[in-house]
């Protein structure tokens, strides 16, 4: 039995978030959308993904202050940050991600980490 | 001096303290007439030329605030040394804290903040004199990653404090968490060692394992479970509390009332275990100004009117024509004519009303003997009105009247 593996993905931005979109269902994936960490919290509390897309610069809650957030209710959900900004990198919080990828225009990196990230999970079972 | 950021956990609810833990958190209950127990950890820091301190308070934090606040605003700013209560603020978690490392968790902003290279964990609830910079030296000289201070003791007192095993390089390798068969000294099997709640952490060590263990379900606990499971893995070793003769330094955790009692009254012997009186360690705390304590006899010829034998006074105190003995007076207590106080710790502000006879007795502040009244001399009587201890202490709660 095949289960289609769901991705939350958290930005502010709805040219990004339908990119992802695209990209990410072509990839085979269910895509979540949410606009900042607070809806995140709230697609959160209606169903769990397999993996996180996290962008931090975002209005009303941001990545981080989410990130602690989600931490606290939800254990053992893979986090990916994607961000422009790579300083956020020594952001003690940021560690709590469980990767770091520089947004760019070109998805590869970041479908090759979400790959990476959820046949880890996997495997741990 | 390397950059260290010094953290004190004041939000222990003290229960076996009750009722002294009534309406202020453990480190805010007076010890030594004139003291809050915390005094003892934040002198320790500024003695230790330690000038940047948060107060991680948590449950009924008002009468420490307020004490930190009046009494211990001796810093610079300017220079960026600080005393900040941070009270619980929920900003990670909507919980409380849920141990001592996710206190220090919750407040990881603080330290993103300061980018301290060392991170000194305490605790609010000890009373002891320490300086921290033989520790942080040792740590340095070792190359810890997590370094704990420890002191001896015996070994019957191991079902209340986390045990510590090392090798002979003070290395740790094994800890037990208030064991019944702890493992004991190899020169001396009936001691333990005691971690006494201190440590130091470089700081980017405890980042990651703090958000490692806000992931898991664990009691969130650096005694429990950041320190035991750092064992083998890093460098973990404990700092040892003693002094040039190998002997245990004072340090008491006062977590009950016979501890808080045996330990306030040894004060008032001639050479007690703590000294109060080193120029070189000054206890800092609040002062209200006040007049000087005042002894006065009824004038009646009544034998020991007005007298005090092996006792402390507290500025404001005066003892017109009762009689103390063995016994500790905070500032501003009344003791009244032909009235006797023996063995007891009256706290600030209280009184002790004509012909009453107090003994073995903690007077918490505020609150009034009547007129005549005996306590300590009748434990079933006492236990009526008042908390008495197994050992027959007896605790009158802050503010009590007669009603």
């Amino acid at each position: 039995m095949c289960v289609v593996e769901t991705l939350l993905i958290v930005d502010d931005e709805e040219h990004q978030r339908l990119l992802y979109q695209e990209e990410l269902s072509e990839e085979g994936y269910q895509v979540i959308l949410a606009g900042n960490g607070k809806e995140a919290l709230e697609r959160l509390s209606e169903s769990v993904p397999d993996l996180i897309v996290l962008d931090i610069r975002m209005p009303i809650m941001n990545g981080l202050e989410a990130l602690g957030k989600i931490i606290g209710k939800e254990k053992g959900i893979p986090v990916i940050i994607h961000s422009a900004y790579s300083s956020y990198k020594d952001d003690f919080m940021s560690w709590a991600a469980d990767d770091f990828v520089v947004k760019s225009s070109d998805l590869t990196e970041l479908k090759r980490k979400i790959r990476e990230l959820l046949d880890k999970k996997k495997a741990e079972r | 001096m390397n950059k260290i950021l010094a953290f004190i956990l004041a939000g222990g609810k003290g229960e076996r303290l009750y009722p002294l833990t009534r309406d202020r958190t453990k480190p805010a209950v007076p010890f030594a007439a004139i003291y809050r127990i915390i005094d003892f950890t934040l002198s320790n820091c500024i003695n230790s030329n330690l000038r940047k301190i948060y107060v991680l308070s948590q449950y009924k934090s008002l009468s420490l605030s307020r004490h930190i606040q009046l009494g211990w605003n001796i810093l610079s700013s300017t220079l960026g040394e600080f005393i900040t209560v941070v009270p619980a603020q929920q900003r990670i978690n909507e919980q409380w804290y849920r141990g001592t490392a996710d206190a220090i968790y919750q407040n990881i902003y603080l330290l993103q903040k300061e980018l301290p290279e060392l991170l000194l964990i305490l605790s609010g609830d000890h009373v002891y004199k320490m300086d921290y910079r033989e520790m942080i030296k040792f740590h340095l000289d070792k190359h810890a990653d997590v370094t704990v201070a420890a002191v001896e003791m015996d070994k019957k007192l191991s079902p209340e404090f986390g045990v510590i095993e090392i090798d002979s390089e003070s290395s740790i390798v094994g800890f037990q968490e208030k064991p019944t068969e702890p493992k004991t000294l190899v020169r001396s099997p009936d001691k333990i060692l005691a971690s006494m709640g201190i440590y130091i952490f470089n700081t980017e060590i405890v980042v990651r394992k703090l958000i490692e263990d806000a992931k898991r379900d664990t009691a969130h606990d650096f005694g429990k479970n950041i320190v035991p499971e750092m064992v083998g893995k890093h460098q973990v070793y404990a700092y040892l509390f003693k002094n040039e003769r190998g002997e245990p330094h004072y340090w008491r955790d006062v977590g009950t009332i016979e501890a808080y009692f045996e330990s306030n009254i040894d004060l008032v012997s001639e050479s007690p275990l703590l000294d109060l009186y080193d120029p070189e360690w000054p206890i800092h705390t609040y002062h209200p100004p006040l007049p000087p304590a005042k002894t006065i006899s009824d004038g009646r010829g009544v034998h020991n009117s007005g007298a005090v034998m092996e006792a402390i006074l507290s500025g404001g105190c005066v003892i017109s024509g009762g009689e103390v003995k063995r016994s500790l007076l905070s500032p501003n207590v009344r003791i009244e004519k032909s009235a006797v106080v023996e063995d007891s710790i009256v706290l600030e502000g209280a009184r002790v009303k004509e012909n009453a006879h107090i003994k073995r007795t903690i007077i918490d502040k505020e609150s009034e003997v009547p007129a005549g009244m005996y306590i300590g001399y009748d434990h079933r009587a006492d236990a009526k009105n008042f908390t008495v201890t197994e050992s027959g202490i007896v605790v009158i709660s802050k503010g009590f009247r007669a009603r």
